[in-house]
Parts: structure tokens; C-alpha cells; sequence
């Protein structure tokens, strides 16, 4: 996508969700994290260290909330504060960008670096970048993390340079980045897609925390494709796309368990949430 | 084949030993010769027509970042190995792979590997080269045999561990010390006198309930993966499952119970005589089976008693024991915070009894069968074997250990004297990728292949449904052309004492191809040849046993009282718990930088050690949160900060181990304490292993919290409202997805 493209469509670009988005999709790439299979183990964010280029920070600078996780698993205790023990465990989320439809962090953009693609993807062009971190600070999930520091000069000394992936680049200082839904991987399988002239096919393009998930608690996939078993998924649910729900409101069956986090902010994001369950013993 | 060797000897050199002929019709030999495996050898990384720069090739091969042994895919490019996946042709781990597999690659790609060899010269280790090396080598070892000479290794399986055998056998003598810190020794010693079965299977994914006495089977486990997996098809079950956990400190499976119940450190043996004692006098199971002394063992333990003694509330033990009844079939486990008392054995024992009470054994505890490769099955570490060779150490009674895949010097207490005993050995030397604190004190340090580099098969101790032998092939060329894999190190050293029998073996890839090619035709079914085989093998990085079934028998030994006879009634006791997490381990993951900058999963601490403690317990005396203390024992005493946890039993303070490296490489250093140090020495009674949870402590407070003191994910640990994880109880998922 050229910068003209989107100087010149610039409300096309900004057309809100409530007026059913601007894009014609091609992909709608999605998600769905059942917490309650999720036991918040880490094998998501490392096999997205691994896969992305990551770098890491160091005691010092993860203390000042640089660390470059674009996916976190966090940790929440729910019990009543007079409880003694928290008898029925921890609250494990898997916090990733929810590459929003309608996402808080595009127009506050100065250089369009980030901007909604036509596979429903959020994405952030590096090099149009100025690192002015407004969307960081526009972001309600805090999943954008800024390169303070050139890391590439300390974080993979020899030969930890060799393990880099070669389909995407390092970032340098001066640079917003966040989880891309593994965009390298996405493109790829569309290209071979393309290649033998057919359509991608449900299970085929997988981020790397969905491929690597011990207990399979993270689903990625199409939701263009209704037949996907995250399409399958979100419909069981009953949660939607787009327009904003009540949380609830809108559900012929409120039980059911699918939610967005921050619903009510009407951000649309792609990654639906299975509620965590818990037996009353 | 020379006609020097009959049938036995040479199944036995090739790993098939043993009772195997339970697999019979072996095609051996006349096919097997030198020769085809020569024609053979061909660096699998001469580009191929499919390689294409710039596309990624994925080879299979076996993790070996902890003894779980998973199936792995590597991604290829370029002729490097980029991203490690789960293989999901492998049973075991069904294409997934934890944060430990997923950082095998930083291991292989370490700036601190071991380049070439070195060798002791005026205090130092120095340079030399392999030559020199192993001439030295075959000097020392030749000047040694009998039990004077040993290995002592982790826990190690397949063709490596014959060829040590092997080793042992033409060196004379009979001492393979295996350590583990992260074990199941005293389990496998109550399940071999109940079940008859050292490593049974244990089917979460069968079981409608299960309650884990401290078993941390997804964190820090035998097999965390393929328990996770079980445990996401317990849960999605039509009739969701029910986890109960009770342990001392909430471990990572304990953050996923229904109930979490803290107990006193060393109880649990007791609250299972409680649960016992209710079955059987309240709600009247049958006691079938269960010896007479056992029987008025439980009969003592009524609930009242159970609770004052264990901290768990009557009502609750009364409503674990009912369930248990209402869901069957249930799976009770037992893991290391029960194992690790004087009393451990009996304390499993009495845990374990609950399955037979039951009726769970044949239907959740099934038997793994009869592995045909005894040669080749997982010979486990422990800590008892930690115990003898430090005491053989001491009474001067070796002159020559190979050390290779453990680091005793770290893991052992002070209290065993073991860095100084190991100078009382007269050639020591280490095959090892890094510098550790045992490499340190060797003699020799022989530098080792990545697992990505090298040749092997794993036989994990904990297997699928389907039983199988994973393939370890390598994924890349050596990144240090000095270092050499293990099965071809161990190789050479047999050349040196059998010339004749391993002579004719070029390398370990020319071993394997032979072993291959004379493994049991019953295996080889569906292949035509042995050259189909082999590539079968190494495509999918699995080969598949049919395994002769075998009954479980479910008996109840005798047990004494599970509960010490000192240190228990004292109320105020404050026991530590060193525990391993999934990421560091048992330390050996603290050289990988994306393991230390990987929260701790429960008190989601990075880069340090820290220590865990209920808020009571630190109001008790004057600690706050993030507090430097410390913990003294008589052995030692280490400082740390404190996190406040209320996933904790007050009488219970916990330290991670992994950290407080002398010597491990520069993500490793300077970070933490090592918890291990400071333990007692005290051993479990019936199997002699390392009480490790069983020693008291002394805390003070020592200073105030300070900057970098923890370093934490996350400012908040309640959602302040928000609806960020929604909890829902079962009754509602009932209703909406029927389970």
C-alpha cells in the first residue's frame, strides 16, 4: 500500500465500524483463546520470541516496561481480598494485539505507518515509523512496544545472529512494533496459495504461539472462511464482528462463552476470549 | 558382519538386547555390513533438489531441553535451523512444544559454547587439541578399570545409553550414576510395589476427576506436554473434568485448579489416609486388598485429626472424598512435594492407595506394556545416585568419571560436600556444551554438538498411548567444527577398548545405520528395505512399537506412618521448598535468555531468584513484599527478595531453582541464589533419595525493598473491575455446551 494511496483514501480509511468498515477483505485473519484450557505456561510468548525476532531486554530495561513481549501471558488473582488462598487458581490471559477492525491506534498515526490491511490485519510499516508512540499511548490493550535502544547491536551476540528469521526484519531503535498475526507466515501460505491457484486452506497459515499452545487453547484462522474452525468457532458463540454488543445484549444466548475484551470500547477487535470456567467444589 | 560375533553380542552392542525377543524374527545379518552404512554416508545437508534459498525445509528430530523427549520439527534454511516446532507425527507431544523446546535453538546458537577441547594444564584449563585430548584419555582410563571408573549422566536413554553401557561393560565396571533434580524416583518405587510398574500410564484425558497431590504434571514434570495435552482433553470433555490440587505452593498446574488447597509441607500422606479413612468407614468402599496394618494405619486417621494436622479444612476433605466416589473414574497423583520427605515413600504409598481404593487402576493408570528394548529405555536420574557418588567420591573411590548431560557441582547441598569430594577423583571429564560449575573442576572438558547437531534415539520414560522410539537427527552442520556429538564420543571410547567389535563403525551415523538396519523385522513392517526404513525413521522422526499389552496389578504395600516424627508437630515450622519451574528448570535453562525473560508463570518474576511466601507468614515476622531477606538453614544461608503469595501454606516458603550460577555463561551470571545449597542431606528412608522438601528454615528480614530488588510482568495482579479473564461456573457451560 502506498502513502498516496492512503493520503488520497484517507476517510475511506478511517470509515468506523458502525458504517460496516472500508475494506473489501480478502481475509479477515482471527482468533479465538479459550482460558479455560489456556494454563498460562509461556510456550506462546517464547515460540514469539523465536519466531519474530525478538529481542531481549534485560532485568534493568524490563523494569522500566521495555520489554519487547508481543505476546504476555498475564497473571490475575480474582479471590475476595479476605480469602486465605486463591482456592480456585489463577486467572492466566494471553494479552496479544487484538488487531482491532476499528483500532484506537491507526488514526492517531502522524505518517499512516500503521494502518488496517485487507486481511483485517493491523499493521505497522517500520520504515514509514517516526516513533512517535501515539498509538502506543492510544492502544487500550498495551500491546504496542517501542524500541527504545538499537537492539540489534547487543541482544543476539555471535552467533545468536544466525537464529534471526530471515522473513522478517530486526527493528531498530526509534521503531514501534507488535505482534502482525505472524505476517511472514500468512503471506507465505497465501503466496503458495496463489502460486497453485487455489485458496488457503483453514489450518494452513498459523502464528506461531497457535502452533506451539500445549493444550491447543489458541485457534487462528479465516473467519472469511466459514467453514474455518475459528468461523465455527466465533458463531458458536454468538459473537460478531463489527458493531458494538452490549457485551451480552446481543447474544440470543447470553451464557455462552465467547467475549472480546473491552467490548464496550467498540474497537472491534479480532481475537475473541473463551471464559475461563471454574467448578464450586 | 565378521564372524566373530554370535547373535546375542552383537543385538547387545547394536542396543536390542535383552528380553526383545518379545519382537521376534530379527533380520540380521549378512545384510549388515560396514559397507552399506558407508554407501550411506552422505552429509544429509548436501543441498537436494527441494532445497530452494529462501524456503524453509522442516527435519524432524527429538527435543532434549528436559527428559520428556518430544518430537520436534526444525525449519531449515539457508542450512540453518531457524524455529523448532512439535512434531505432529510424535505421540507424545501431538505437534506442540513448550517454552523449554522452543528455546532449544538459543542453546545451539549460544556465544558461550565450548569450542574445543581443554584440557588441565598448571591450574588452567587450556586448549588442545582432539588428538591430544583423547590419547590422554585412552592413557587414564587405561590406567583404570572396575568400579574405579565411572559415568554420570542425567537422565539418558536410546543408543547413547547402550554405548555407555557398553562402555561400562569393557571398562569393567558397574557404576552409571544418573542425576536428576527434577524427578520421580520415590513415585516409581511405590508404583513398581503397587502397580509392578516403575512408569505406568497415567490417562488425565480418561479420568472425570483428578487430584494431584503437589504432582506439577504440566509445569515442572516428567512429560509436561503430553500431560498438558491430556489435561485440554479432560477439560473439553462432554462432562468437563474436575482438578483438585493440593500442594504447599501453588504450582503452574495448581493455577489451573477448581480447588486449590494449600497443606502443610510433609501432610499430604496423612490427608490421604483421611480421604482413605472416609471411603472406607463413611462411605463404605470396599477394603479389598489393602493390608491389615494399612487398614488400622487409616482408622487412625479420622477427619478432625487430618485436618489439624494437614491445615485442610474437614469440610473440604469430606467433599474431595465424596466426588471422588460421585466421578468415577478418577486419577490421583502424587509429585515431588510428596516425594520429598524422609517419609516420601510412604507418603506416595498412601496417596497412591487412593487410585486402588478407587478402582482407577486398568481404567486412568494403565500399563505402558512391555517396552522390547530394555537396552534402550530411559535410564532416569535421581538424587540418590547425587548421594553415592559424592560419598564415593569422598572414600577416594574413583579414579576416573565421565560427566556429560548433568551438573552435580551445581545441584548438590553443601551439606554433601561434593565440590570438594569431586577433587579426590583423579581424571575427571566433562562432554559438555557450556562451562558450568561441574565442566569447571574437570580435567578434561570435551566439547559437545548441540542436540541439534547430532545423531540419537530417545526412549522418553513416559510414553504415549502408542510406545515408540524417537529419532534425534541432525538439523544442521556443527556451527563449531571442534565439537562432537555424544554417540560419537562414546564411540571412540569404546574403539579404544574394542577395537574389534566397534572398529568397523566410522562414526555414530554409521552405528545408528547398523543398528537400524538390524532392528527386529516386527518393527520394520511397512517398509521394504533397510534403506526405506532409515528414511522413514528420519522423515518422521518417530518410530511406532507395537508394544505387548500387560496388566497392572493393583496391589497396597505395607507403609509405615507418613508423617516424620520431629519437625511436624512443630506448628511454627517454616519448611523451604526449592522448586522447579517450566522455563529454568532445575538450571540448566538459565544460559537461555528468553527463558530468564520469560516471567515466572505464577509470580511472573523475571531475571532473578525470589522467594515466595503467604502474607500472614511475612506479617508473622515483619516482612513486607519485595523485602530483602534472609534464609538460613544448617547448611548456609541465602538472601533474596520476597514476593507475597497467597498460593502458599504458611508454614511453606518457596525459592525457584535455577539461578545463583557460578559459572554458566553470561545470561546465567550474577542473577539469584541457589536454593539447593542450603538443603539438608537428609534421605528419603526406603529409597535413599534426597529429602528435598523436607528442610526447615530460619528467616530474618534483612532490608528493605529496592529498586530492581523484583522485577515483575504486570503492576497489577487483581483486574480492578475490569473484564479482562471472565470466570463462569461449570453449571453455565453445562448448560450452554453440555459438558
Amino acid at each position: 500500500m502506498s502513502l498516496d494511496n492512503i493520503l488520497n483514501n484517507w476517510s475511506d480509511y478511517r470509515k468506523g465500524a458502525e458504517e460496516g468498515g472500508h475494506h473489501d477483505y480478502e481475509h479477515r485473519w482471527t482468533m479465538a483463546i479459550n482460558l479455560d484450557v489456556c494454563i498460562g505456561c509461556n510456550a506462546c510468548s517464547v515460540a514469539c520470541y523465536a519466531e519474530n525476532n525478538l529481542a531481549v531486554v534485560g532485568k534493568e530495561r524490563f523494569e522500566k516496561g521495555q520489554a519487547m513481549h508481543w505476546m504476555r501471558i498475564e497473571r490475575y488473582w480474582d479471590q475476595a481480598a479476605d480469602m486465605e488462598h486463591p482456592e480456585q487458581g489463577a486467572s492466566f490471559l494471553p494479552m496479544l494485539c487484538q488487531q482491532c477492525g476499528a483500532a484506537t491506534c491507526e488514526p492517531v498515526c502522524p505518517v499512516a505507518a500503521t494502518y488496517h490491511t485487507p486481511d483485517g490485519l493491523n499493521a505497522q510499516v517500520y520504515n514509514r515509523c517516526i516513533g512517535s508512540r501515539y498509538c502506543s499511548n492510544n492502544c487500550p490493550f498495551r500491546v504496542r512496544y517501542f524500541n527504545f535502544y538499537s537492539y540489534y547491536e547487543s541482544a543476539w551476540p555471535s552467533p545468536m545472529e544466525q537464529q534471526l528469521n530471515p522473513d522478517i526484519s530486526v527493528r531498530d531503535k526509534g521503531v514501534m512494533e507488535k505482534c502482525t498475526f505472524c505476517v511472514q507466515r500468512i503471506r507465505t501460505v497465501k503466496d503458495r496459495a496463489k502460486m497453485e491457484d487455489r485458496s488457503v486452506v483453514d489450518g494452513e497459515a498459523m502464528t506461531a504461539c497457535a502452533q506451539a499452545c500445549p493444550t491447543s487453547a489458541i485457534v487462528f484462522g479465516d473467519t472469511m472462511d466459514e467453514s474455518s474452525a475459528v468461523s465455527q468457532l466465533w458463531k458458536k458463540h454468538q459473537v460478531k464482528r463489527g458493531t458494538y454488543q452490549s457485551t451480552r445484549g446481543e447474544k440470543a444466548n447470553p451464557n455462552l462463552r465467547g467475549y472480546r475484551i473491552f467490548e464496550e470500547l467498540n474497537v472491534d477487535p479480532s481475537i475473541m476470549y473463551l471464559e475461563r470456567v471454574r467448578e464450586d467444589v | 558382519m565378521s564372524g566373530k560375533m554370535n547373535r546375542r553380542s552383537f543385538l547387545k552392542m547394536m542396543g536390542w538386547g535383552g528380553a526383545g525377543a518379545a519382537l521376534s524374527g530379527c533380520d540380521l545379518p549378512s545384510t549388515v555390513t560396514l559397507e552399506e552404512g558407508k554407501e550411506e554416508v552422505v552429509s544429509y545437508l548436501m543441498p537436494e533438489e527441494f532445497v530452494i534459498p529462501g524456503v524453509g525445509v522442516w527435519y524432524s528430530s527429538t527435543c532434549m531441553q528436559c527428559s520428556a523427549g518430544c518430537g520436534i520439527h526444525g525449519r531449515v534454511r539457508e542450512g540453518r535451523v531457524l524455529k523448532l516446532e512439535g512434531n505432529p507425527d510424535a505421540a507424545l507431544n501431538n505437534g506442540k512444544l513448550c517454552m523449554m523446546g522452543q528455546a532449544g535453538v538459543q542453546g545451539h546458537y549460544s556465544p558461550d559454547r565450548i569450542v574445543a577441547p581443554l584440557m588441565r594444564s598448571g591450574g588452567n584449563l587450556a586448549p588442545v587439541s582432539w588428538d591430544k585430548a583423547l590419547a590422554v584419555l585412552n592413557e587414564k582410563l587405561g590406567a583404570t578399570n572396575g568400579d574405579r571408573f565411572a559415568w554420570f549422566t542425567g537422565t539418558i536413554s536410546g543408543h547413547q545409553l547402550a554405548l555407555v553401557s557398553n562402555h561400562l561393560d569393557a571398562m569393567g565396571s558397574t557404576k552409571h550414576f544418573a542425576h536428576d533434580v527434577v524427578n520421580n524416583a520415590v513415585s516409581q518405587a511405590v508404583n513398581k510395589d503397587m502397580l509392578g510398574e516403575a512408569n505406568p500410564r497415567l490417562r488425565l484425558d480418561k479420568a472425570k476427576m483428578v487430584v494431584s497431590f503437589g504432582a506439577d504434571f504440566m509445569g515442572a514434570g516428567q512429560s509436561p506436554v503430553h500431560y498438558a495435552g491430556q489435561y485440554a482433553k479432560f477439560r473439553t470433555a462432554k462432562q468437563r473434568g474436575l482438578l483438585v490440587q493440593i500442594e504447599p505452593k501453588m504450582s503452574l498446574t495448581g493455577g489451573s485448579a477448581d480447588l486449590w488447597l494449600a497443606i502443610k509441607p510433609g501432610t499430604e500422606g496423612v490427608l490421604a489416609l483421611g480421604i482413605a479413612n472416609l471411603l472406607l468407614n463413611k462411605i463404605k468402599v470396599s477394603d479389598a486388598g489393602i493390608p491389615s496394618g494399612v487398614r488400622k494405619l487409616i482408622d487412625r486417621y479420622d477427619v478432625t485429626k487430618v485436618a489439624k494436622i494437614t491445615g485442610v479444612a474437614g469440610h473440604r476433605i469430606q467433599r474431595v472424598a465424596q466426588l471422588l466416589t460421585e466421578r468415577s473414574p478418577s486419577l490421583v497423583l502424587a509429585g515431588a512435594t510428596v516425594e520429598g520427605h524422609a517419609h516420601g515413600y510412604d507418603s506416595v504409598a498412601a496417596v497412591m492407595m487412593l487410585n486402588h481404593i478407587l478402582g482407577n487402576v486398568g481404567k486412568t493408570i494403565e500399563s505402558s506394556g512391555n517396552f522390547p528394548f530394555p537396552q534402550l529405555m530411559a535410564k532416569q536420574g535421581n538424587t540418590s545416585d547425587l548421594v553415592e557418588f559424592a560419598a564415593a567420591a569422598s572414600g577416594k573411590k574413583l579414579d576416573a568419571v565421565i560427566f556429560s548431560g548433568s551438573n552435580p557441582v551445581y545441584s548438590a547441598p553443601a551439606a554433601l560436600n561434593l565440590s570438594d569430594a569431586i577433587g579426590n577423583i583423579g581424571f575427571k571429564v566433562a562432554i559438555s556444551q557450556f562451562m558450568d560449575e561441574t565442566t569447571a573442576l574437570a580435567d578434561l572438558v570435551l566439547p559437545a554438538a548441540s542436540y541439534l547437531e547430532d545423531w540419537g534415539t530417545q526412549v522418553p520414560a513416559t510414553q504415549a498411548e502408542r510406545s515408540a522410539i524417537y529419532v534425534q537427527q541432525p538439523l544442521m552442520e556443527p556451527l563449531h567444527p571442534d565439537t562432537r556429538g555424544l554417540g560419537d564420543i562414546i564411540l571412540t571410547l569404546l574403539k579404544q577398548r574394542k577395537t574389534a567389535e566397534y572398529g568397523q563403525f566410522d562414526d555414530y551415523y554409521a552405528y545408528l545405520r547398523n543398528a537400524f538396519a538390524a532392528m527386529p523385522a516386527a518393527v520394520k513392517k511397512n517398509t521394504k528395505n533397510n534403506n526405506e526404513f532409515w528414511d522413514a525413521a528420519l522423515q518422521t522422526g518417530v518410530i511406532n512399537l507395537d508394544v505387548p499389552a500387560k496388566k497392572l496389578k493393583s496391589t497396597v504395600v505395607s507403609f509405615a506412618e507418613p508423617i516424620s516424627e520431629v519437625g511436624d508437630a512443630d506448628a511454627n515450622g517454616l519448611y523451604l521448598l526449592p522448586s522447579p519451574r517450566m522455563g529454568l528448570l532445575d538450571g540448566r535453562h538459565a544460559n537461555l535468555p528468553w527463558l530468564q525473560e520469560a516471567p515466572d508463570q505464577i509470580s511472573k518474576v523475571v531475571w532473578d531468584s525470589w522467594a515466595e511466601i503467604h502474607p500472614t507468614t511475612a506479617a508473622k515476622l515483619g516482612i513486607g513484599n519485595g523485602d530483602k531477606i534472609k534464609i538460613s538453614t544448617h547448611s548456609g544461608s541465602i538472601e533474596l527478595h520476597t514476593v507475597l503469595l497467597k498460593g502458599m501454606h504458611a508454614n511453606a516458603i518457596a525459592v525457584p531453582l535455577g539461578q545463583g550460577h557460578d559459572d554458566y555463561g553470561r545470561y546465567a551470571k550474577g542473577l539469584g541464589v541457589n536454593p539447593l545449597k542450603i538443603l539438608d542431606a537428609t534421605r528419603e528412608t526406603k529409597t535413599g533419595e534426597l529429602a528435598m522438601y523436607g528442610t526447615q528454615v530460619q528467616v530474618t528480614r534483612v532490608a528493605p525493598p529496592e529498586r530492581l530488588g523484583i522485577v515483575r510482568l504486570g503492576s497489577s495482579d487483581t483486574q480492578a473491575g475490569r473484564k479482562l479473564v471472565v470466570t463462569v461456573p461449570v453449571e453455565q457451560l453445562r448448560r450452554t455446551e453440555g459438558a
